[in-house]
C-alpha cells in the first residue's frame, strides 16, 4: 500500500470540508493498522477516515463499507459509486440542464461531484425546488434507478434538496474514449468527421477521436448549441454516453464543450487497405438526393424520400458502395463524390449529361463506372466505422518491379 | 440495378461477413478433391479445400478469356475458358446469374478478364474430377491488372504453403486427411513458373 497517497486522499477529502488535518499523522495511523495489525488497506483507509470524522464532529462523513444503502440513508456517497436500486444522499454541482421531454418531469439534467456525474430527473409531482446550473446542492434520499442501461437519480416527493452555499471547485476528469462507459462522460477529443444530418432536429453528427479510439457523436438542435469544427480539438464535459446495439455514442446535448489547443493523433485513424474491388453494389454511380435541408437521403428512382415523399427538385450526387477484398478479409466500402470522380475519371457533370442523353439513363453511369473499376487492384485510405470503410482516397495500384523480383526469389529460393 | 445471382451481401444482425475471394492459380484449383459445408444450415457456405491448405468459398482470378460458348435451350448458360500462366479455369454463368451471364455474353475473345466467382467440385461418371467457377461478375481488364494478379496469386500461394509447412493453417488436419500424398513443393514450383512467365 502506498501510505502517503492514501493519506493524501484522506486529507483532501477533509480539506474539502474546510478541515485541515495532519497528513503525516494519518500516514502513521494507516501504516500502523496495516503493518502491525494486518488490516486490509481499504479497510484501514476507511477506519482512519471515520475516526477523524468522529473527532472533528462531521457526522455522515467517511466511507462505509457496505450495509449502508438503507432507505433514507443520510450518509453522503460519491457519485461514481452509487448503483441502481439504492437510496442515496449526494452532494454535487448541477453541470447541465436538459429541456424536460414530458410535463411529468419538472427538471432533468446532470449533477456531478469530484468522482463522477449522473443524470437526474425531478418529477413534477415531487414539487422539488428548481436547481440552477452551476450551483451545488445536497440531495437527500433520492432513488437510483436504471433507464436504458444507464443509472439515473430520481428526485421524488421524499427527497430533500438543500443548496450548498460555499463555492467549491470542481474539475471534471476527462477519460479516454476507449474507457467511456454508458452514463455521463468527459473527454478531450478531435472532431474527425462530420456526417450528413439525417433528421431535422439534428444539429450535427459525426465522429470524435482520440489516441484510444473513436466514437460517434450527436448534437440536437437546442438554443445556445453550436456546431463543432471538423479537425479541431475540444474539451467536452458531461456528455451523455448512450449504448445502442453494443455500440457507444456521445450525446452532447447536456455537455459543455470548448475548443482546445493542440492536436491529437487519433488512433484507428486512417487504415490503408490494398485489394480488389470484387463487387459494386446497387445504388452506386449517379444518385439523387433529397433537397430538404438537413435530409440529404438518397431518393428512389421515382424521386421518393422515405421522410419527405416525392421531391422533384432533387440534387444529383455520385457515390460508390461495394466490397474491397484482399484475399483474407472483405471490407464494405463507401466512396463519396470526390473519391469517385478521382477513381473513375468521371465527373458529376459528365455523369449527369450521360444520364440525361442516354436511353439507359442513370444505369448507363452505373455500368460504365462498374466496367471501369470492378476487378481492379486499388489502395483505399479511410476510416473503418461500423464495419464500413469510409474511403478518403482510393487509387489504382501499379506493378512494382521490385515485388516481382522478391517473389521470384521467394518461390525459387531453396527449391 | 438488379444484382446477379448470389453475390448480394445481406447484412444480418450480429454482423455479416462476406467470404473473401482467394487468389489461386488454375493448376492448384484443378487439384481440389474435397468439398465441405460449414454448419448444418441450408445457407451455410460450402468450401472447396485448396491443396495448399486453405478453405475457399470464393475465388478472384484474372486471365485471358480464350473461348466462350452458349449452351442449353430452355436454360441458357454460358461456359468460358480463362487461361492463366499455369493452365485453364472453367467458368460458367447461367440464368441464375443474369447479370454475370450478360457480362460474359458481351465480351469478345480473346480478352483479359477479372472474374469473381464460386468454385464447385464435380465428379464425372468416369470418376474424374472437375472444378468449375460459377461467375458472380466478369469484367474486361488491362494487362497491368493481369500482372498484378499473377504477383498476388503467387504471393498468396507462397503464404499458404508457408502456413501449411509451419502448421499454422487452420485446416491442416483436413489437408492431411484428404490430400495425404501432396507435396507443397509442386505448388511452389508452379508459382515460380507463373512469375517467370510475365515480363515486367
Amino acid at each position: 500500500m502506498d501510505f502517503s497517497q492514501a493519506a493524501e486522499r484522506i486529507s483532501v477529502r477533509f480539506s474539502q470540508k474546510g478541515q485541515n488535518v495532519d497528513t503525516k499523522k494519518i500516514e502513521v495511523k494507516l501504516r500502523r493498522l496495516v503493518d502491525e495489525f494486518g488490516v486490509q488497506p481499504a479497510e484501514a483507509e476507511r477506519s482512519v477516515t471515520n475516526e477523524l470524522a468522529k473527532e472533528l464532529n462531521l457526522p455522515g462523513f467517511g466511507t462505509s463499507s457496505g450495509g449502508s444503502g438503507t432507505a433514507g440513508s443520510k450518509e453522503e456517497r460519491p457519485i461514481s459509486e452509487i448503483a441502481p436500486g439504492e437510496w442515496v444522499t449526494i452532494e454535487g454541482k448541477v453541470v447541465g440542464i436538459l429541456s424536460p421531454p414530458s410535463p411529468a418531469i419538472a427538471q432533468s439534467g446532470i449533477i456531478a461531484d469530484a468522482t463522477g456525474a449522473i443524470r437526474f430527473v425531478a418529477w413534477s409531482k415531487a414539487n422539488a425546488p428548481k436547481m440552477t446550473e452551476g450551483s451545488w446542492y445536497r440531495i437527500e434520499s433520492a432513488v437510483v434507478d436504471e433507464y436504458k442501461g444507464v443509472a439515473n437519480l430520481k428526485i421524488h416527493s421524499g427527497t430533500a434538496i438543500k443548496p450548498v452555499v460555499e463555492d467549491r471547485a470542481l474539475i471534471p476528469s476527462a477519460v479516454k474514449i476507449g474507457e467511456l462507459k454508458p452514463g455521463i462522460g468527459s473527454v478531450r477529443a478531435k472532431v474527425v468527421q462530420e456526417w450528413e444530418t439525417t433528421h431535422e432536429r439534428m444539429l450535427q453528427s459525426g465522429v470524435l477521436g482520440d489516441e484510444s479510439g473513436t466514437i460517434k457523436f450527436i448534437i440536437w438542435k437546442e438554443a445556445g448549441k453550436e456546431k463543432l469544427a471538423v479537425g479541431s480539438v475540444y474539451t467536452i464535459y458531461y456528455a451523455q454516453v448512450d449504448e445502442f446495439n453494443g455500440r457507444l455514442s456521445l450525446n452532447l446535448s447536456t455537455a459543455s464543450y470548448m475548443p482546445d489547443e493542440g492536436d491529437i493523433a487519433v488512433s484507428g485513424g486512417d487504415t490503408d487497405i490494398r485489394g480488389t474491388l470484387v463487387h459494386i453494389a446497387p445504388g452506386s454511380g449517379l444518385i439523387k438526393r433529397c433537397p430538404v435541408e438537413g435530409c440529404n437521403r438518397a431518393l428512389s428512382r421515382q424521386n421518393y424520400c422515405p421522410v419527405h415523399e416525392i421531391q422533384p427538385k432533387f440534387v444529383y450526387d455520385l457515390r460508390i458502395k461495394g466490397w474491397l477484398d484482399d484475399g483474407k478479409k472483405t471490407y464494405n466500402l463507401l466512396l463519396q463524390r470526390d473519391v469517385v470522380e478521382a477513381l473513375t475519371g468521371m465527373t458529376l457533370d459528365t455523369a449527369k449529361e450521360l444520364a440525361e442523353n442516354n436511353p439507359l439513363g442513370m444505369d448507363e453511369v452505373f455500368l460504365r463506372m462498374r466496367d471501369a473499376i470492378l476487378g481492379r487492384y486499388v489502395m483505399c485510405k479511410g476510416r473503418e466505422i461500423d464495419n464500413r470503410l469510409l474511403v478518403r482516397a482510393c487509387e489504382r495500384l501499379r506493378v512494382e518491379p521490385g515485388e516481382h523480383t522478391a517473389l521470384l526469389n521467394r518461390a525459387g529460393g531453396a527449391a | 440495378m438488379s444484382n446477379g445471382g448470389g453475390s448480394a451481401p445481406v447484412r444480418k444482425e450480429g454482423g455479416f461477413e462476406r467470404e473473401p475471394a482467394r487468389r489461386v492459380f488454375s493448376s492448384e484449383l484443378r487439384e481440389c478433391r474435397y468439398q465441405f459445408r460449414e454448419g448444418d444450415d441450408e445457407k451455410s457456405p460450402t468450401f472447396v479445400l485448396l491443396p495448399t491448405g486453405e478453405r475457399c468459398n470464393r475465388v478472384f482470378i484474372v486471365g485471358t478469356l480464350t473461348e466462350k460458348q452458349r449452351q442449353g435451350d430452355q436454360n441458357i448458360f454460358y461456359r468460358g475458358r480463362v487461361v492463366d500462366p499455369t493452365g485453364t479455369f472453367f467458368v460458367m454463368a447461367g440464368s441464375y446469374q443474369p447479370e454475370a451471364m450478360q457480362q460474359l455474353a458481351k465480351i469478345e475473345t480473346p480478352a483479359f478478364v477479372a472474374v469473381v466467382g464460386k468454385p464447385n467440385l464435380y465428379q464425372k461418371p468416369d470418376g474424374a474430377f472437375t472444378v468449375s467457377v460459377r461467375v458472380e461478375s466478369i469484367t474486361v481488364v488491362d494487362r497491368e491488372t493481369r500482372d498484378l494478379w499473377v504477383l498476388d496469386a503467387a504471393r498468396s500461394t507462397l503464404d499458404r504453403i508457408e502456413a501449411l509447412t509451419e502448421g499454422t493453417s487452420s485446416d491442416a488436419a483436413r489437408i492431411k486427411e484428404h490430400y495425404p500424398s501432396l507435396d507443397p513443393v509442386t505448388f511452389r514450383k508452379m508459382a515460380y513458373e507463373a512469375l517467370a512467365q510475365i515480363k515486367i
